[in-house]
């Protein structure tokens, strides 16, 4: 069993490899990069500057992962030290260092041109894909210890793990010389403890939500900023939207930060009034799962039951529906019955995630085909099993219908089902695009779609292998999941070859 | 029979079926005594009615089916009375118990063995979980499972082909039931597999002293365990007696043509007797004699009359004109006047069909 697990675990990071270089092949080399500032204003206005205009693009490319980008500047600092008199010499325009420096890098297969306007020296060489892969995942996971700052104007910062509490007062795990403030941490929210040890890496987001990394975009509170009391360690007493438990080391303090802050850890998030993207699609995905496997399979039961009565043909006739008509159709349909008849909102921000009205149209219009698949597969599973020669025997043993059903048939027609549950919970983080587009939800489907059409690169490979990662191990659980319930299946693999 | 003390007694059933808006009379009046601690064979072709004849005692027709006429008197009553399936859940595996040909699906494959067995004790008995559990493990024993205490919470993966025919039987017998009908039980098993069930459920039938109905294309089977057979075709029973009878002086010319066609009877070279011809359909009505027109020896009076049963002797019956008086005297065929003599050799010691 465990080596299987471990075995498919591996080979689910192999597939995982293989998608996201696949999609890095695609999106760096296949699609022009001057793509990525169609959808960027402020390289539209240095236009005019040749020298900014340059740098501009390369600083977005070299962001974006296309390749490695150097000013003379970058390249003397690198080489020189900052105070000696071959760095003020170096910078200068046409030196024998920055020549030399020239030089030294067309040899290791950078190319050197002059800027245009100034002359100065700018290097520049393309990651091959081997190195774009290797970045990707080098940068992937981060693990945050106490010597993860390295700050030159900061000797003498302290490098230590301790109990402390954070800002309301509540226990935490904090760190000195890491490079968040707070390592272990309990907030109200799901799943209540919450931790800034393990941080994932999977990009910068560029052009759309410019600069931010990819997990933040995901995983952060969107809206307007929600202001409270809080009194900082410093004594101070302000009404602030400051997130106390993701402040980061923030290298140089303005005065500002100086008031509120002891120490280096000054780089905070503020507090907004809606949930993260993916908490969204998360919240409203379960819902509408919960609700899908609620009736879906107890009515799939009950149209097996009664195959070919009255219910059964209702049960058809809906399932028909929900199969044939698009989605956008009935979704748009049922938004209406709700809005008019009902007063529910048309809009999600209409009223805003803290009510919950908002909700309802929503994720009755994503339970809706997850209640139809559902009663299509449970009847159908359920109408297999129902022929098969161990109900003819059990009948023949005298059982009931009804414990034939509950005790030998149900058990067997949820197995293939049971494979599915993992997979549709965890599958809720990806969002619903249709129906959070129509509805105006802030949620994860469109982010994938806009990614492209925007060619945020960054954000479509990072999204690839999130995605990938989720539903390969999804499968996996599912797996897992059946072995737990159907005895015949066990997922030893003998040495002999061959299952036990 | 020395003592006929009758236990299931059908008359005149008829059974049809609704097929695709036509209906078919799949058991033309057909009428039956059982008797107690007996084996009666059931044998004919597929399509003759063997098994839905055998499923009107239990109420198991398909959902197409229904029994139009007729009564099936057991223990006082006729069971053909029994509306709503609770009161038929009182007489299936309680009182006739039946077993089917394929032992790989007759068990639920995600519920162990035990469950599977207790629940019928449970259901029938009243019993608790323990006590089921206590018959449950001794029927094992006896249908010969080894370490039954061990291998009760096994699943049926677990077991081989033959030891789950031995579950089956265990489950069929756990709440002694009067009547077992096996319907095809040894189809689905491999030679060896075959006689030993077969001797299992002699030497149970023994024990219990149950009355075995064999539903069976398997004449050897027959000519080992039974001591009755009813020779069925087209949705009639048109010969009946008791082995001897019906092996060593058949009457009708389907018996005769149906012991012909025993492969195990053929002489190797020599091509192997077929029935030419095909069965009746049975959507139609059938007029005289069904087998008539494949019937070589048939009469004017075959295609026009239906013939009555004749008494052979005290326990041997046929539905043939050829029995009347007035019917011309026609020999069976040779293959027929060695069967018996090939059949005693068989199912003897050392024979193909020997079962201890």
């Amino acid at each position: 069993m465990k080596r299987y697990v471990l075995e498919r675990i591996i080979r689910s990071l192999f597939s995982i490899f293989c998608v996201v270089t696949i999609a890095m092949f695609l999106v760096y080399s296949q699609i022009d990069r001057n793509n990525v500032f169609k959808e960027d204003q402020a390289v539209l206005k240095l236009k005019g500057q040749p020298d900014a205009y340059l740098n501009y693009r390369y600083s977005v490319w070299e962001t974006l992962g296309y390749l490695d980008y150097m000013t003379q500047r970058d390249a003397c600092t690198l080489e020189y030290d900052v105070n000696s008199k071959e760095f003020t010499s170096c910078l200068e325009i046409g030196s024998p260092e920055a020549a030399a420096l020239g030089e030294q890098y067309k040899a290791k297969g950078y190319s050197v041109e002059p800027t245009p306007e100034s002359g100065a020296l700018w290097f520049t060489r393309d990651y091959t894909l081997v190195e774009r892969i290797v970045r990707f995942y080098s940068g992937l996971i981060n693990i945050d210890n106490p010597y993860a700052v390295q700050d030159a104007n900061n000797p003498d910062l302290e490098r230590k793990i301790y109990f402390g509490n954070d800002l309301a007062g509540k226990p935490a795990l904090k760190c000195s010389g890491c490079e968040h403030k707070y390592l272990i941490y309990f907030n109200s929210d799901f799943p209540f403890i919450h931790q800034n040890i393990v941080t994932f890496d999977l990009g910068t987001s560029y052009p759309a939500y410019k600069n931010q990394a990819v997990t933040d975009v995901m995983s952060l509170r969107q809206g307007s900023a929600v202001k409270e009391t809080v009194t900082f360690e410093t004594g101070l007493t302000l009404d602030t939207s400051i997130l106390d438990h993701t402040c980061t080391y923030k290298e140089v303090l303005d005065q500002l930060d100086s008031n509120k802050f002891v120490d280096n850890y000054a780089n905070c998030l503020t507090n907004m009034a809606e949930d993260s993207m993916m908490s969204v699609s998360i919240k409203m995905g379960l819902m509408a799962v919960a609700i899908g496997y609620g009736l879906g399979i107890p009515v799939g039961m009950l149209m097996a039951r009664r195959k070919g009565k009255l219910a059964d043909k209702l049960g058809q006739a809906y399932i028909v529906i929900m199969i044939s008509i698009p989605s956008l159709a009935y979704i748009s349909f049922f938004r209406y019955l709700g809005t008019q008849y009902m007063g529910l909102p048309g809009k999600y921000p209409e009223l805003g995630g803290a009510d919950w009205r908002s909700w309802v149209l929503p994720v009755i219009s994503l339970a809706l085909p997850q209640i139809a698949g559902l009663m299509m597969w449970t009847r159908r599973y359920m109408v297999d099993q129902s022929s098969s020669d161990y109900v003819k025997f059990a009948r023949a043993k005298g059982l009931s219908e009804s414990e034939i059903f509950s005790r030998h048939i149900l058990k067997n027609a949820i197995i293939p089902i049971a494979q599915g549950i993992p997979g549709s919970i965890i599958g809720c983080i990806n969002g619903a695009i249709i129906t959070e587009s129509l509805y105006a939800v802030s949620g994860m489907g469109k982010l994938l779609p806009n990614s492209i059409k925007g060619f945020n690169n960054s954000m479509v490979i990072a999204l690839t292998f999130f995605f990938t990662f989720l539903s390969v191990f999804s499968l996996l659980l599912g797996d897992l999941l059946v072995t737990v319930i159907d005895p015949r299946i066990s997922l030893a693999t003998s040495k002999k070859g061959g299952r036990k | 029979m020395e003592e006929k003390n009758i236990v299931l007694s059908a008359k005149d059933v008829v059974v049809k079926f609704h097929v695709r808006d036509r209906v078919l009379t799949a058991i033309r009046k057909v009428s039956l005594d059982l008797y107690d601690g007996e084996t009666l064979a059931i044998v004919g072709e597929s399509g003759s009615g063997k098994s839905v004849f055998t499923k009107t005692f239990t109420g198991m027709l398909e959902s197409n089916g229904w029994v139009d006429n007729g009564e099936i008197m057991f223990e006082g009553k006729n069971l053909l009375e029994n509306k709503k399936n609770r009161d038929w859940e009182k007489v299936r595996g309680a009182k006739i118990a039946t077993i089917f040909q394929d032992p790989m699906s007759s068990l639920n494959p995600i519920k162990t063995i035990g469950s599977q067995i207790t629940e019928v004790v449970m259901k029938h008995q009243g019993k608790t979980k323990a006590e089921a559990k206590e018959i449950a493990i001794d029927m094992m024993d006896r249908v010969g499972i080894p370490n039954a205490a061990d291998r009760f919470d096994e699943y049926p993966f677990q077991y081989s082909g033959g030891m789950r025919q031995r579950i089956v039987i265990a489950i069929a017998l756990a709440c002694r039931p009067k009547i077992l009908i096996c319907d095809e039980p040894t189809t689905a098993l491999d030679v060896t597999i075959q006689a030993q069930i077969l001797k299992l459920i002699k030497d149970l039938q023994k024990e219990y002293g149950f009355t075995t109905v064999f539903i069976t294309h398997d004449l050897g089977v027959v000519a080992n365990m039974a001591d009755r057979v009813a020779v069925m075709y087209g949705g009639q029973i048109i010969e009946y007696g008791t082995v001897e009878d019906i092996f060593y002086n058949p009457k009708h010319p389907y018996t005769w043509a149906l012991l012909s066609s025993l492969p195990q009877i053929g002489v190797k070279g020599e091509e192997l007797y077929s029935i030419a011809g095909t069965p009746p359909s049975l959507f139609n009505e059938i007029k005289g004699d069904a087998f008539a027109p494949r019937n070589p020896h048939a009469m004017k009076i075959d295609f026009e009359e239906e013939p009555p049963f004749f008494q052979i002797s005290p326990t041997h019956y046929a539905k043939t004109w050829l029995l009347d008086p007035r019917a011309p005297k026609i020999e069976p065929p040779h293959e027929i006047k060695v069967l018996h003599q090939r059949m005693v050799e068989m199912t003897s010691k050392g024979g193909a069909f020997y079962v201890e």
